[in-house]
């Protein structure tokens, strides 16, 4: 599902990432953790395709990113759903108008795009909220509207940035069980966390970067 | 493309005209003043065409006739005259009636003339030529065989203010043209930075739709349509005002030189047509230009 060869990210001076090689199979659970500014937003900004890789290649689902054009880009983004630490979500448009939009993109039927939403925010336990505003929610609540849209387009893979960052203890446990959920669905699950309570008593392969280098593997 | 997808571009397009009400106001604002001018020039265009022309359909001509001439060879040119196509005699002056006309237009100092020994003005004819049909007559042609005539010794006619006239057509076509062009830059630059404002404040929502696989496309098209809706609207707007302008000039009695009444025209439905559509596509290359500068997600 994704590979990774040999890939170098510079901002200017800043190495972000150094000889990264990385093989994350189709069906797979992953967790990427490690101190904060080790590099792992930026590993998976270049696997959303965000970013380009200094050196190096990435591959997902065999497509070559160094090499992809930018309708492919954002084709591919269709398959793949992006949870974000601050949600990213739109205050002016309600719960289902931000869930919506990620079918809407699609050119999708509207009574298509009405039913996978309402199943997706019914997937998370958001059923009911459907006209509320993200800002009227919790941050747990908001979070599960990410999930809901990056989940309602049946993504191929989910990449998740620090998804319970801003959340508590409770919270964060309700939100990996969604992520788990999701994952049992036959989703690839790659979730970027420093959250070391996650990853206490997991059986999940989680890798181990240290600045910008993958230092170990359990 | 799909009519659902038009119809949410559309949807999108309008929503976002909605809380960037102040900016697209004072945008479309000024849209309305440029268009406005421009529309001005071609209302002028149209109304001074249309007088000029009108003049030109019946030019009249003025026959000066040598001294001395006997009644058989003014008779003989008047003859010549009537027999040619769309041209006929409007009246006979002598020279002693027009000493009468020049006295007349004296008034007070006419006693000037008193001290003259003969009488130094020609008699002439007053010819009009009415042009039904411009390529089968062809006044300098005429001009050129009566001023051949014996016993004319010059021939004077309205064709030359016409033709005066046209060069001021030709300035004002010229100078509309400029204004115009300048106006359609100072439009287009009012637009892009409108979208471009229209953009900053949605950028969020832009690397959001980028994020879940909108194409640029997607996310181009509504701005797009904003930009051709504002230019409609302003099109639209300034043809209102610019027909509000028109009645209002034309409920009021006007003449030119203090004499002959002037009949005001609107501008013909095409040429609204026309600033209606100029004005779209200034919109539409508005939001090009300024999408094409803020894309690179």
């Amino acid at each position: 599902m994704i590979q990774l060869f040999h890939v170098y990210k510079s901002f200017d001076a800043n190495v972000a990432l150094k000889d990264v090689n990385l093989k994350v199979r189709e069906g797979e659970f992953v967790f990427v953790t490690g101190p904060s500014g080790a590099g792992k937003t930026t590993l998976l900004r270049l696997i959303f395709g965000a970013e380009k890789p200094t050196s190096g290649y990435i591959l997902i689902s065999g497509i070559n990113l160094n090499r992809i054009r930018r309708l492919q880009l954002d084709l591919l983004r269709r398959k793949v759903g992006f949870v974000f630490q601050d949600f990213k979500l739109l205050p002016s448009k309600t719960v289902f108008e931000n869930v919506a939009l990620a079918l809407e993109v699609s050119g999708h039927k509207p009574s298509f795009v009405r039913k996978k939403t309402r199943q997706a925010l019914k997937a998370v336990g958001l059923a009911g909220k459907e006209e509320v505003y993200p800002l009227q929610l919790s941050g747990g609540e908001q979070q599960r509207v990410a999930i809901a849209r990056a989940v309602v387009k049946d993504p191929i893979l989910l990449l998740a940035d620090e998804p319970t960052g801003n959340l508590d203890p409770e919270l964060t446990q309700e939100i990996m069980v969604l992520f788990r959920s999701i994952h049992l669905s036959g989703t690839t699950v790659v979730v970027a966390t420093h959250a070391r309570e996650l990853l206490e008593d997991t059986a999940q392969r989680t890798i181990f970067l240290e600045k910008g280098q993958v230092v170990g593997e359990k | 493309m799909k009519i659902r997808l038009l119809v949410y571009f559309f949807r999108q397009a309008i929503q976002s005209l909605v809380p960037n009400g102040m900016v697209h106001a004072v945008g479309l604002g000024t849209m309305v003043v440029s268009l406005l001018i421009f529309g001005s020039f071609l209302l002028l265009f149209v109304n001074l065409s249309d007088w000029v022309e009108g003049w030109g359909e019946n030019l009249t001509m003025s026959v000066y006739l040598e001294d001395g001439l006997d009644e058989k060879m003014k008779q003989a040119i008047m003859r010549h005259i009537q027999g040619l196509e769309g041209a006929s005699v409007k009246e006979y002056i002598s020279k002693e009636r027009a000493l009468e006309h020049l006295r007349a237009a004296l008034g007070e100092r006419s006693d000037l003339l008193e001290s003259l020994s003969r009488n130094p003005l020609p008699a002439s004819i007053e010819v009009i030529i009415r042009r039904h049909n411009p390529r089968r007559t062809d006044p300098a042609a005429i001009v050129k065989g009566i001023a051949a005539l014996p016993g004319v010794s010059d021939v004077q006619y309205s064709e030359e203010w016409v033709n005066r006239f046209r060069n001021i057509l030709e300035v004002v076509r010229l100078t509309g043209f400029i204004i115009g062009g300048l106006l359609g830059a100072g439009v287009i630059f009012i637009v892009t930075n409108t979208i471009k404002l229209g953009l900053y404040a949605r950028q969020d929502e832009i690397e959001i739709l980028k994020l879940v696989g909108a194409t640029d496309w997607f996310v181009k098209i509504p701005f797009l349509m904003e930009g051709i809706l504002q230019g409609l609207l302003s099109g639209f707007l300034a043809n209102a005002i610019l027909f509000v302008g028109y009645l209002i000039l034309a409920a009021r009695k006007t003449f030119f030189l203090g004499v002959a009444p002037i009949h005001f025209t609107f501008i013909p439905f095409d040429y609204a047509l026309v600033i209606l559509a100029v004005s779209a596509i200034l919109g539409l290359i508005g939001s090009f230009i300024a999408l094409g500068r803020f894309f690179n997600l």
